[in-house]
């Protein structure tokens, strides 16, 4: 690969892993580049694209967001509910997104108002909030999404001539905003800042406590879309529907070449690794493995890829 | 002490409980020296004028905005700009670009329509690094990648983008090479004639004397003597900081 | 040695080791004795003499997870080990599975042998790649979690199976023997140089190395370590359960790591010790054994966990400034 180490070869890297993967389907399975198998793979890596953002901005920022599973069901289930039972879909839009910044926001004032690990704080939240949830629908949700969120997630959708649902081309939009937003605003600067070197930043203004807060409200929120998003795909509300994202957001971020150790990343990396692993999971899928293996050949492959460009300084060289 | 031209003043303070308080005032273009024992209170009245440090009786203020420096928030918006004294600690952002470690502090004055302009950024940067002759091939690379001398006046650009009343240097020549020692000297004084004021703590009594129009000296946590004019000698210095009386 | 904590803190505060141990642990050892107390109160049946073997099973294999998450994460730059669940769960199927049910195999030194074998291999395996090669150890060891769960499910897609009478005995009126070992394993490890080795790395790794320590070694050995305690606590498992059940392994993992933070263990790294991510665990057990005697819904119990682990850490991070303020004070 070319200048190994550097972010956008890591981020090519990985949109080079993707097309292999899917020139390896296409050669092995037929009908893998079919017009409906190319869109249901871009809508989940969409769904999972989106997702991930907030665990892109978290880890930049040098935490890790548990909690994004349990906010994904959380939302999920809030708005089947509450749009079941005849409010109107944007005001609950509106009150989902805001508990989930709250939530989102919580998360991230204890872990760093307090000093504290944000895996364990993120856990113990999200912990708190699915049982909540559970508690409030008695562990049988009930209500569906509006058809019009149904029809914008569909596989089957399409944008005028274009045989992709709107979800595609408003994530692209959204993928735009936020690199923008990394690279060109005094938030996302600050936000590498941070993440780099956390004792020199209060000397360049930046405040810890705030950018950990808005951060995580932002990862909540990103996460509680994807949780409304779901709703439409699957039809119907299911608290436990975000938790394969647990460890797929993790892993989407840092096969795009994010450290974990803060400071470095993009988010088009992460839109790579989420390529990635729809890819291989289709791939496989396909290859006629079944889903335990898939997942055991997923966890090798994570590993091998991170190995390439994800490893860590050798202590010596940070003396 | 009525001092139209002082720009920071110090009343009552003490840097340890039952510590003598002292007052002072620093004045506009004068450089101050800080000198002393290693840990014998020139860092803590340092940081005491950044606002990094509450006093522990006392008060510090900046007269041009009437406020008092209650934390370093305070200070910058008061005009007082601080450069740390552990560059790799507390100073540089080592997976940030050159551009990027200047303009993190000051980084919402190059945005135009919300987004940061590059063209902006880089003509600010562009200004500091002629004025401090930054030898840096090209400024997107990252902070790394220059050497520590060059680093250093990486940051003290970050803190003069700050257009500061007040420079306060935390042993700003530590770990640099002669050259840019030199270089540095040269700055120092021509902000100090531009009308800036700058406290500046020593390591090395040789560098007071050659940069300081005025140097104290702090021995337990207390200030042991201003030593002004000709009172500025090497031996004096040492007696004072050993406590003897010379 | 749950019986000691209890007795030395009726004692009075005034002990440096109680002492110690409050700083070490925080609030988890008060947790302990408040939860202790309820329990015996709303259930003494459950908690009589007579019944301890049977309850100490039931508790045995959260804190067997809880003191095999510790090691990995004591040794500091991020060191854990998210993979002790599915070890607990790889260690379940093969035993039952291939041991007992194939092989006919069930004399205790290959069960106990091949279980301790296994977690060795597996912690080696993270240790090489979360040290060796350098990939950060939460992304290492998931990879690993994803290959257990993945190899765990497609030989054993279902549960199945029995187990030998010596291994269910382990689970009732003997549950104390492998906790036992355990905790004789760790009190000889302290012991070691490698210990002091260990919390150096963790505390301050880039010290630790200037003064000659090898780092990477010391780290790699706590991999070892805990992949050999999750073995251990993967037999624990087995007893209780009875059975090979591929679901149950992978839930220990997170509950653990909650275990070993509300044990007062540093997430960063070098401060704690397995007492206190035992006792993390009994906390949380305790918790559990009272919500269900309530009959409270399990939602209500999965509200009640979180909510006292968020309290738990942030009241030890608070007493911690508290400390620290007093110490400057002075």
């Amino acid at each position: 690969m070319l200048r190994l180490g550097s972010d956008q070869s890591r981020v090519l890297g990985a949109l080079l892993v993707a097309v292999l993967l899917h020139l390896a389907g296409t050669a092995l399975i037929e009908g893998y580049s079919s017009a409906f198998s190319m869109r249901a793979m871009l809508v989940l890596a969409s769904l999972l694209a989106i997702a991930s953002i907030g665990q892109t901005l978290v880890v930049i920022i040098g935490g890790i967001d548990l909690s994004i599973p349990f906010v994904i069901g959380f939302a999920n289930v809030v708005t089947a509910q509450l749009y079941g039972g005849g409010m109107d879909f944007w005001l609950v839009c509106g009150i989902v997104l805001a508990l989930a910044a709250a939530i989102g926001g919580l998360n991230g004032l204890i872990s760093s108002g307090l000093g504290l690990h944000p895996l364990i704080v993120t856990l113990g939240i999200g912990t708190i909030v699915q049982g909540s949830v559970l508690l409030w629908t008695g562990g049988f949700p009930s209500g569906s999404a509006p058809a019009s969120v149904t029809e914008f997630v569909s596989i089957g959708g399409s944008v005028g001539p274009v045989p992709v649902p709107w979800l595609v081309p408003c994530f692209v939009a959204l993928a735009a905003i936020v690199t923008v937003a990394l690279a060109r605003t005094p938030y996302g600067r600050r936000l590498f800042a941070l993440g780099s070197n956390p004792r020199a930043a209060p000397l360049a203004l930046i405040n810890p406590v705030a950018m950990w807060t808005a951060t995580f409200a932002i990862s909540a929120v990103f996460a509680a879309v994807t949780g409304i998003l779901l709703l439409g795909f699957t039809g119907s509300a299911y608290g436990e529907v975000g938790q394969p994202y647990l460890f797929q957001t993790i892993a989407a971020v840092v096969i795009g070449g994010t450290a974990l150790v803060g400071g470095r990343g993009s988010y088009l990396g992460t839109v790579a690794g989420a390529l990635v692993l729809t890819e291989i999971n289709t791939l496989l899928i396909g290859l006629g493995l079944q889903p335990s293996l898939v997942q055991a050949v997923l966890g090798i492959v994570i590993v091998v890829l991170v190995s390439f460009y994800g490893r860590d300084a050798h202590v010596r060289t940070t003396i | 002490m009525a001092d139209v031209a002082a720009v920071l003043s110090v009343s009552g303070l003490s840097l340890k409980p039952g510590a003598t308080p002292f007052d002072l005032s620093i004045r506009r273009g004068e450089i101050v020296g800080l000198a002393g024992l290693d840990g014998h209170g020139q860092d803590a009245f340092i940081e005491t004028l950044a606002g990094l440090r509450a006093p522990v009786t006392g008060e510090v203020r900046a007269p041009l905005s009437g406020h008092a420096i209650t934390s370093f928030r305070r200070a910058v918006a008061s005009g007082i700009a601080y450069l740390p004294r552990d560059r790799r600690a507390t100073g540089i952002f080592p997976s940030m670009s050159i551009l990027d470690n200047f303009a993190i502090a000051t980084v919402g004055r190059d945005r135009r329509l919300g987004l940061i302009s590059r063209a902006e950024r880089r003509k600010r940067y562009d200004y500091y690094r002629e004025r401090l002759a930054i030898v840096a091939p090209d400024p997107s690379h990252p902070i790394t990648t220059l050497s520590g001398g060059n680093q250093q006046k990486v940051l003290l650009a970050r803190a003069l983008a700050h257009k500061p009343d007040v420079l306060l240097l935390n042993d700003p020549t530590r770990g640099v090479d002669i050259a840019t020692r030199r270089v540095l000297y040269a700055v120092f004084r021509e902000l100090a004639q531009e009308g800036m004021a700058l406290v500046v703590l020593s390591t090395e009594i040789e560098e007071a004397l050659v940069l300081c129009d005025r140097i104290l000296v702090f021995r337990e946590q207390e200030l042991a003597a201003p030593l002004e004019g000709d009172a500025r000698s090497s031996e004096r210095i040492i007696a004072t900081m050993f406590g003897r009386a010379a | 040695m749950t019986a000691a904590v209890t007795t030395s803190r009726a004692e009075g505060g005034r002990l440096p080791a109680l002492k110690a141990l409050w700083r070490q642990t925080g609030f988890a050892p008060l947790l302990f004795v408040i939860l202790l107390v309820i329990n015996i109160a709303i259930n003494p049946a459950r908690f009589a003499p007579g019944a301890w073997g049977t309850l100490i099973g039931l508790a045995a294999p959260l804190i067997g997870a809880a003191i095999a998450s510790a090691p990995a994460i004591l040794g500091g730059r991020g060191g854990i080990d998210i993979s002790v669940g599915p070890i607990m769960g790889f260690v379940n199927a093969i035993v039952v599975l291939v041991l007992v049910q194939k092989l006919g195999l069930t004399s205790p030194f290959v069960v106990v042998g091949s279980a301790i074998l296994i977690g060795a291999a597996v912690g080696a395996l993270n240790g090489f790649l979360a040290t060796i090669l350098r990939i950060q150890p939460i992304v290492a060891t998931l990879g690993t979690y994803l290959l257990l769960v993945g190899t765990t499910l497609t030989i054993l897609p279902a549960p199945t199976g029995t187990v030998p009478v010596w291994l269910k005995a382990l689970g009732g009126p003997l549950s104390i023997l492998p906790l036992g070992a355990v905790f004789l394993a760790w009190f000889l490890i302290r012991r070691l140089p490698y210990y002091d080795h260990l919390m150096a790395v963790g505390s301050d790794d880039r010290a630790a190395y200037t003064a000659g320590i090898p780092v990477t070694l010391v780290r790699f050995l706590s991999y070892v370590i805990t992949g050999v305690f999750a073995g251990v606590a993967g037999l624990m498992m087995t007893a209780l359960i009875g059975s090979a059940d591929p679901a149950i392994g992978p839930t220990y993992t997170l509950i653990a790591i909650s275990a070993v933070a509300l044990g007062g263990v540093s997430l960063a790294g070098g401060r704690g010790g397995l007492v206190g991510a035992a006792i993390g665990a009994i906390d949380i057990f305790l918790l559990q054994s009272a919500l269900t005697f309530f009959n409270f819904s399990t939602f209500v119990l999965q509200i009640a966990y979180g909510a006292i682990l968020v309290i738990a850490i942030v009241l030890t991070a608070l007493q911690d400034r508290w400390l620290g303020r007093a110490r400057e004070g002075r």
